[in-house]
């Protein structure tokens, strides 16, 4: 069959589905984007949002309590939340510089720069996250405590021990979480976007 | 309905032949087709006001359209299984009386679902009549590319429809 043969049977194919209407049409303008990076853009407000909400609890939480270890570290996690805004405002300026009017081979580029960018940062932001709010949550008890009974009580093999092996597991396994969590999200998409532009550039 | 939102819908009432040929290309049933329909709409809408007429109307919805079916558009999963093509089969039939012209049809849309997602998109706008300039353009390679690229796909679906 030649090119032609095929170009004729193709033509057949506009017969073949059912035209929208004007309304449909128009109400499909009222709709919400599916799009990764609209999806992207979403999940960010969510995780505003909900620290925002969580921020508001623990700061409600962390005034109750008379004072304390747990009453520092409650308002300690509110103002690092504050700070966190920043994050989020640099997360959705990442995803904001992406515009899909390119041709084809350039929009797999920028999305999988874009993409790669804003997984880095995630990754990186809870990388730098957990290890600073353990070491916030040892000054705390420094503090309760008083210097000379923290480095006492520290400083005993049986709890040197005890906080190495659970700042490990714990490290570990947030950012094995963290890993899962954007891989089954995004990286599945990623691999895909970086074979098709693969196939591309070969 | 505003003036531009209507200049619009008319646009696409005109060529919505095109975003459903994406769709059946590139998407296996009949509600991620319309998701996939409604999302390439949006995406066009969006890039509407930043339409300047450099490139002819159906270039500028190719690109658009393509882009999101291939890099946009985050699906459950793209490969050819038995109950889609029966599904693309179903579609056809609904509005033929089944004669070798829509077996054909349907052999030909079998054969380039089973393309790559690239393959696809040049060989739906060669079919289109759509220039090898124009198809250089929109995917973002040289017309020496598109004609070597096309040599290959011809070929291969040569093979596919035969087999």
């Amino acid at each position: 069959m030649e090119i032609e043969d095929l170009k004729d049977i193709w033509k057949k194919q506009s017969e073949a589905f059912t035209p929208k209407d004007t309304s449909e049409l128009a109400n499909m303008l009222k709709g919400r984007s599916t799009s990764i990076i609209a999806k992207l853009k979403r999940n960010v407000w969510f995780e505003l949002v909900f620290t925002y909400v969580v921020g508001i609890a623990l700061l409600v939480y962390g005034v109750t309590l008379r004072s304390g270890w747990l009453s520092s570290m409650s308002i300690s996690l509110v103002l690092l939340f504050c700070l966190y805004s920043f994050y989020y405002v640099k997360k959705l300026k990442l995803l904001n510089r992406f515009d899909a009017n390119e041709n084809l081979r350039e929009n797999l580029r920028r999305l999988i720069k874009s993409l790669k960018g804003y997984l880095r940062f995630y990754k990186r932001s809870y990388a730098i996250l957990y290890p600073l709010y353990f070491f916030l949550g040892l000054f705390f008890k420094a503090v309760e405590y008083g210097a000379e009974g923290f480095i006492e009580h520290i400083s005993r093999p049986q709890m040197i021990a005890v906080l190495v092996v659970f700042a490990t597991v714990f490290f570990a396994c947030s950012m094995w979480l963290t890993n899962w969590y954007l891989k089954k999200l995004y990286g599945n998409h990623l691999e895909k976007l970086e074979s098709i532009l693969g196939e591309l550039d070969a | 309905m505003i003036g531009d939102e209507k200049q619009f819908i008319n646009l696409i009432n005109e060529h919505q032949g095109l975003i459903h040929k994406v769709c059946i290309m590139y998407e296996s049933d009949r509600e991620a087709r319309n998701d996939l329909f409604q999302e390439i709409v949006l995406q066009l809408w969006r890039s509407y006001s930043t339409f300047r007429g450099e490139s002819k109307i159906t270039t500028w919805m190719y690109r658009i359209a393509l882009n999101t079916a291939i890099s946009g558009f985050r699906k459950q999963t793209r490969k050819v299984k038995t109950e889609d093509l029966d599904d693309v089969h179903l579609n056809i039939s609904d509005n033929s009386s089944g004669d070798e012209n829509e077996e054909n049809l349907n052999r030909l849309q079998v054969a380039i679902r089973q393309l790559s997602e690239i393959e696809r998109a040049m060989i739906m706008m060669a079919l289109d009549e759509v220039p090898y300039e124009e198809i250089a353009e929109t995917i973002g390679i040289t017309q020496n590319n598109v004609r070597v690229r096309m040599n290959r796909i011809r070929e291969k679906l040569r093979k596919l429809m035969t087999a």
